[in-house]
């Protein structure tokens, strides 16, 4: 092997080594999240979380509530697009800012699917030794549901995907619509991209 | 006229009707500006992007559940489409960070000569103030 062949291997190979990009933490939904043109990301589920919550804390439906914080009961939020991913990620967010800001509180024990059975077993069993036939304490004012859909199109290679966030608060007095609110993300082109 | 002079002409002709392609033309019924405006400073990193893409106006009034709301319009002077990504911040009397649904990324898209309106809600009746960063999209 001449030595312009050996020095051009050594020079050409950590090169090669360092083609392709090396794991990183970014800030997540930040700027530099992965687009997907046809699928959902954690960044539009953020932005629908946002959107949704500044909407119902604009509204001060949840003051209107006989318990003070308002007492939530979160029903089911249907995926219905081709992205699989769990609701949850979008109530979780809007919870976690209801709950820890003081304006609602979640009932996890409470209804047929309790989120936590032991919980509500245990709040049965004090009642009945109490003498009354319900747990009262447990009674929610709003019933949060929801659904999320897509609408699919395309022109030549682009494609374009409307996802639409739809939640609805219902009061459970009057079983009347309280609040409603619908958060869209469009997204569209030919691949996926890294940074927005 | 010289053949050079037209073709100059022509040329710059064809340069400002491209220019004008999608370009917004606004007409207001209000002359005056809104009583809500409040005062704000701007740092600029990005001169490319504050010539052509920057904070109109500011509005900051109470929402119907008596939080703070705010709305930001960012102006596109520039002749084409732009998109770009926002981050509000909100902050308390102390000028710390509320930690809040708006504090997220978000993006959007205004036409060359437009505006868009951004709105904010405060997460709660502690905040007072706000800061936004505007950034070019990728």
């Amino acid at each position: 092997m001449s030595i312009a062949r050996i020095i051009a291997s050594v020079v050409l190979l950590p090169s090669l080594v360092a083609c392709g990009s090396p794991g990183k933490y970014i800030e997540t939904g930040g700027t530099d999240s992965i687009v997907s043109v046809g699928e959902v990301d954690i960044q539009d589920l953020q932005v629908a979380a946002s959107g949704m919550l500044e909407s119902l804390i604009a509204q001060g439906t949840l003051k209107s509530a006989p318990h003070q914080p308002a007492q939530l009961r979160i029903e089911r939020v249907v995926n219905d697009t081709s992205s699989a991913f769990d609701v949850g990620e979008l109530t979780y967010r809007m919870r976690e800012q209801l709950v820890n800001s003081g304006q609602a509180t979640v009932l996890t024990a409470y209804g047929a699917d309790a989120e936590s059975p032991e919980a509500q077993e245990r709040l049965r069993q004090q009642a009945f030794l109490e003498g009354r036939t319900s747990v009262d304490t447990l009674e929610p004012d709003f019933f949060l549901t929801g659904k999320i859909t897509q609408l699919k199109r395309s022109a030549g290679n682009t494609k374009q995907t409307t996802y639409t966030f739809r939640l609805t608060l219902t009061n459970a007095n009057t079983g009347q619509e309280a609040w409603t609110k619908v958060v869209d993300v469009t997204k569209q082109g030919t691949r996926n991209a890294v940074g927005y | 006229m010289n053949p050079t002079r037209l073709v100059s002409m022509v040329c710059l002709a064809a340069v400002l009707a491209a220019a004008g392609c999608g370009t917004v033309n606004t007409t207001s019924t209000r002359t005056e500006p809104a009583t809500d405006s409040i005062a704000t400073r701007t740092q600029i990193n990005d001169l490319f992007n504050q010539i052509f893409l920057h904070v109109r106006d500011v509005r900051m009034f109470p929402a119907k559940s008596g939080v703070l709301q705010a709305q930001i319009d960012v102006a596109n002077d520039g002749f084409q489409t732009r998109g770009f990504s926002y981050l509000v911040t909100w902050l308390d009397a102390s000028g710390n960070t509320l930690p809040g649904p708006s504090s997220t990324w978000k993006t959007s898209r205004v036409a060359a000569g437009g505006s868009i309106t951004i709105t904010s809600v405060a997460p709660g009746p502690e905040a007072t103030d706000f800061s936004i960063q505007v950034r070019r999209a990728s």
